[in-house]
């Protein structure tokens, strides 16, 4: 599913090239689960964002569901987001100015989901995660941890095959933490949907099936994680 | 999405409630002021639109340098009343010719019956081929016939209604006292005409049909000028329909020179030529003979206020992008979730779209306030409802809105839309300088306006006041003018009433300037004065000021023979120690006559102060010149003057029963000049004010972005210990250098305009230095207090809030 091959990225500095990631050679496949960790300042989120196409590698190729990503055009991409790529954000990054299930509804309007379809798609993920009560409560209305809930229903509501995350638990308490990653996992093995998520936690990292470690750059390690 | 957009602008609009408010009503006052113009402008383009018809009128007009301000050649509306025989005859593009006698004095009076007379303004009188060439449509009567006898009148069905209170009124008659003694003529009322729905450059209320218009003078020496109307039979070509006219003209010229026995080209010379042309009636509100065209007196206000519109549209942008800041985590999230930039520049084109709508209704609103005071202002009545042109100007009103729509959406939008989703979503959008540049540029631009405008105010104040206190010359208190000739049986009469010091005539004054050239000759130089015939004690009345010699007076018998006064300026041109020194003049026999110069008088104004006070020469005459001098100059020697009026009055209706008693104080003449120049300082004034409040509305959003979009800057410092001051002096310094630099840029501006605007007047300030420096502290100084309300508000607030927000 995802092909990186000799990835690099680096930031010029007075002509000094300052790599944040060296020739990273990985292959994810469909139906994986994988955590990325290392110390901070490590390339971790760089790479994730290079995985979502947020950002573009300054060397390497990239094969996204066999498409080479660099030649693709922003339109291209935007269909990419629409069908297959969920985000979730460690500041979880809901839109202020609309309701739970707004923000919810938004991704399957981009989609164009017809009406009906919309409702059902968004009631069943309000039940499923338990936010019926909040479905017409503001963010800033909510709870760190019911708003990181949002944020990776608002994911689901596409029915992506990816959802890459970035410390979707880094400012949640340990209690809501595991809920979530047990979410996750349940996704990851029910429905199939391949994930990939930055964290610091070794115990997070045990509900997926796959560590990458990173240290400057540098794919240190590449584990499974036996279950 | 549509709807979910429109949901999200209206919280978005909600939760900066304030802001939306400056935006909006920002924008209303800008569009307001554009409108205004708007309808001003198709006011002034409907002249004369009241018929299709109209295409083929045309009127003639004649080069000549009779009755003109500046004694020059000038085309004018004016022409010889044998020239529309001639086109009769000769010019066969013209199917009809019509003459209109000028209007004199201050109306005509009206006679019904044994009624009071009443003034009634507009009555013209023309020959009986009027209605032939302009189609006006007839409600009673038919155009045929309406004024083919003499002494028939065409009255409109306004007027009808205000003398009769009706308009079945074929067949009435009424007495037309054209001046004081006028013996009258009874007119027929043979025609009632509907009034048209558009201004008309021939205002009038009657057309009447005395006869007097009907022949030419028979002496060939002498000429009678009128307006002459023509009418094609369908489109012609005007350029040849041109040169036949000024062909046939020509040798009318030539023909009566003959007569005359004068020289053709003795006439022509130095520059001269003659000229005859016909233009288009539509032509005619455009081109007016002597002043600048109404577009032209309106260009500076119609850059004011694009200006204004260009500024609230500034505001609506800056604000718009001050704001983006806040929107910036809605655009990366929606990026992420897969919306295309087209989607989001869409997005917030609706947001402002929807501003700019109630912007619209408010201005809607604001107009329907503003335009009686408008209309007052301008003399005119416009309509914004009831307009003729209302579709046209819809139409205008809403390609104003899409072009303000778009300019005030689209940089916002893209701005907007471009936003970075990776950086947004780290987080550090909050201190994008993307746009700081852009709005700083806008906020010193509003600045320069504002200030130009303060300075503007400044230097006109002075030169308003300068004017008005400014010395005329004469003594305009305890004046009147009578605005009648002079009948030595009633100047004495109204010499006895105690009180009454002076009474006498004078061809020119406040109020009524007739320029009238004289040529001299002194000293073997010809030289061109300004000639004014005056009675005795005229200049007594007047109150001038004497500067050497004498004024005229009873005991020297010579004084209403050769004696002539000069005015300062005309003996400048002559030489030093005039009084006693003799000149000559040819009359029209071709004789040298002989005048001596017996006193020299300080110049006294007649016009305004635009004008400068042309070299005259005081002569005196019995009758004080010819009896329709239309001045009749009283002083009073008593402050107290009314019950004197009235005394006056009653030996008017003695004498003249048939025409009301008219007068005009020299200090409403006065008022009446100094009118037209505080018009144009209440305009710029009241644009002043708006621009002024439009800026500040800016600043004061703006400073409100930038405080808050600091406040965790501003938590911090106060943490780390700094005072409420420092931080207050930390938001002024940013918003100080702006304002320092607008008003940098608009001192050398300000200073071009305004001595420009100087340049008009011929008695003037010299351009004053503090206007300039106080302007720069005012706009600096509400800067300043403007900014300081919002940073001490920021500045005041507990830290803690802030940080723990974050
Ligand atoms: N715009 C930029 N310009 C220069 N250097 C940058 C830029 N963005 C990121 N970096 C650098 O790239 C490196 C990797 O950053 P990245 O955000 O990927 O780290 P990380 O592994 O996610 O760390 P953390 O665990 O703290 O989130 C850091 O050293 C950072 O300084
Ligand atoms: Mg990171």
């Amino acid at each position: 599913m995802i092909q990186l091959t000799n990835i690099e990225k680096y930031y010029a500095n007075k002509g000094v090239k300052n790599y944040v990631l060296r020739l990273v050679t990985t292959t994810i496949n469909q139906g994986e689960f994988v955590s990325i960790m290392g110390p901070s300042g490590a390339g971790k989120s760089t790479l994730l964002n290079i995985i979502g196409m947020l950002e573009e590698p300054t060397y390497g190729t990239y094969h996204f569901m066999g498409e080479d990503v660099t030649s693709l055009s922003e339109r291209k991409r935007i269909e990419l987001y629409r069908n297959h790529i969920g985000f979730v954000f460690q500041a979880y990054h809901l839109i202020d100015e609309m309701t739970v299930y707004e923000n919810i509804e938004a991704p399957l309007l981009y989609k164009k989901v017809g009406s009906a379809e919309r409702a059902s798609r968004i009631a069943d993920l309000l039940d499923r995660f338990n936010i019926v009560a909040k479905k017409d409560l503001f963010p800033n209305q909510l709870s760190g941890g019911q708003q990181q809930l949002v944020g990776i229903a608002r994911a689901l509501a596409a029915q992506p095959s990816i959802i890459l995350a970035d410390e979707p638990t880094g400012n949640l308490q340990s209690a809501q933490a595991e809920e979530i990653m047990s979410l996750f996992k349940k996704l990851n093995e029910e429905e199939g949907i391949t994930i990939i998520q930055v964290t610091h936690s070794e115990k997070n990292a045990q509900y997926g099936n796959r560590i990458l470690h990173i240290a400057d750059g540098v794919v240190k390690e590449d584990v499974a994680v036996l279950s | 999405m549509f709807k979910l957009n429109l949901k999200i602008a209206w919280r978005n609009l909600w939760k900066n409630k304030v802001y939306a408010a400056i935006n909006i009503g920002g924008l209303a006052l800008g569009l307001t002021a554009f409108v205004l113009m708007l309808l001003y402008i198709n006011y002034e383009k409907s002249y004369d639109s009241w018929s299709p018809e109209l295409k083929n009128v045309y009127q003639i007009r004649e080069k000549h340098d009779f009755f003109t301000p500046d004694n020059k050649e000038h085309w004018q509306e004016i022409s010889n009343s044998r020239i529309a025989g001639i086109i009769k005859e000769s010019v066969p593009q013209f199917t009809a010719v019509t003459k209109i006698d000028q209007e004199w004095g201050n109306g005509f009076s009206v006679k019904i019956d044994h009624a009071d007379p009443v003034m009634v303004k507009g009555i013209k009188d023309a020959d009986s081929a009027f209605f032939n060439v302009f189609p006006y449509q007839f409600i009673q009567g038919t155009a045929a016939n309406a004024l083919k006898e003499p002494n028939t009148v065409v009255i409109k069905q306004s007027l009808a209604n205000k003398l009769y209170g009706t308009d079945h009124v074929l067949g009435k008659e009424f007495k037309l006292v054209r001046w004081r003694d006028d013996t009258g003529n009874s007119l027929k009322i043979t025609g009632v005409i509907a009034d048209v729905n558009t201004p008309e450059s021939i205002q009038f209320n009657a057309v009447s049909h005395t006869g007097d218009q009907d022949h030419d003078p028979d002496q060939i020496g002498s000429s009678h000028y009128t307006q002459i109307y023509a009418k094609s039979e369908g489109d012609i070509d005007t350029l040849s329909a041109n040169k036949s006219l000024q062909k046939v003209y020509v040798d009318f010229k030539k023909k009566s020179f003959a007569a005359e026995k004068l020289n053709f080209k003795d006439v022509y010379k130095d520059g001269k030529s003659p000229g005859l042309k016909a233009i288009s009636l539509k032509d005619v509100h455009p081109n007016p003979p002597f002043s600048l065209n109404w577009l032209d007196k309106l260009k500076p206000v119609i850059g004011i206020s694009i200006f204004l519109l260009v500024v609230s549209i500034i505001n609506f942008i800056n604000l718009a992008t001050a704001q983006s800041v806040q929107r910036a985590k809605e655009v990366g999230v929606k990026k992420v979730l897969g919306a295309y930039k087209k989607q989001l520049i869409l997005q917030f084109l609706i947001e402002s779209t929807l501003q700019s709508i109630s912007a619209l209704f408010l201005s809607v609103i604001l107009i329907e306030i503003l335009l009686p005071a408008f209309n007052h202002q301008f003399n005119i009545t416009l309509s914004f409802w009831h307009n003729e042109y209302l579709f046209s100007i819809v139409l205008q009103l809403i390609a104003v809105f899409i072009v303000v729509t778009l300019l005030a959406g689209c940089y916002p939008a893209w701005i907007l839309s471009n936003y970075n989703p990776v950086s947004v979503l780290k987080g550090n959008y909050g201190n994008s300088l993307k746009g700081i540049t852009l709005r700083n540029v806008l906020v010193i631009f509003q600045f320069i306006i504002s200030v130009t405008f303060i300075i503007a105010i400044g230097v006109m104040h002075l030169q308003t006041k300068y004017i008005s206190g400014k010395d005329l010359g004469f003594d305009r208190d305890k004046l009147i003018n009578l605005r009648t000739g002079y009948d030595q049986n009633f100047a004495d009469k109204i010499r006895r009433i105690p009180g009454v010091q002076y009474v006498s005539t004078t061809t020119q004054v406040m109020g009524n300037a007739f320029n009238n050239k004289s040529k001299i000759i002194y000293k073997g130089r010809e030289v061109n004065l300004n000639g004014v015939t005056v009675t005795m004690d005229a200049l007594q009345t007047l109150g001038v000021k004497l500067v050497s010699g004498r004024l005229f007076a009873k005991e020297y018998v010579q004084d209403t023979i050769n004696s002539v006064v000069l005015n300062e300026a005309a003996a400048g041109l002559l030489g030093k120690n005039m009084v006693g020194q003799t000149y000559g003049k040819v009359d029209y026999q071709g004789k040298t006559i002989t005048f001596q110069v017996v006193g020299v008088i300080k110049n006294y104004h007649n016009e305004g102060f635009d004008k400068a006070v042309l070299p005259t020469v005081y002569k005196v005459s019995h009758l004080g010149g010819t009896s329709n001098t239309n001045n009749l100059l009283v002083r009073f020697d008593t402050k107290n003057y009314k019950g004197v009026i009235n005394k006056i009055e009653g030996e008017w209706k003695k004498l003249y029963p048939d025409f009301p008693f008219q007068y005009q104080s020299m200090d409403d003449a006065f008022s009446e000049i100094l009118e037209e120049n505080k018009r144009f300082m209440n305009m710029v004034v009241l644009f002043s004010v708006v621009s002024v409040s439009l800026s500040l509305l800016g600043l004061f959003a703006l400073s409100t972005f930038v405080a808050k979009r600091r406040t965790k800057e501003i938590a911090v410092r106060k943490v780390l210990g700094a005072s409420n001051f420092q931080i207050v002096n930390l938001l002024n310094k940013s918003f100080l250098i702006l304002v320092v630099t607008a008003n940098l840029i608009s001192w050398p501006i300000a200073y071009i305009l305004v001595k420009k605007w100087l340049e008009g007047f011929a008695y003037r300030i010299d351009l004053p230095l503090y206007p300039f420096l106080l302007s720069s502290i005012i706009s600096i100084v509400i800067a300043v207090l403007t900014v300081s309300i919002q940073a001490r508000k920021t500045a005041i607030a507990e830290p803690v809030a802030a940080l723990k927000y974050e």
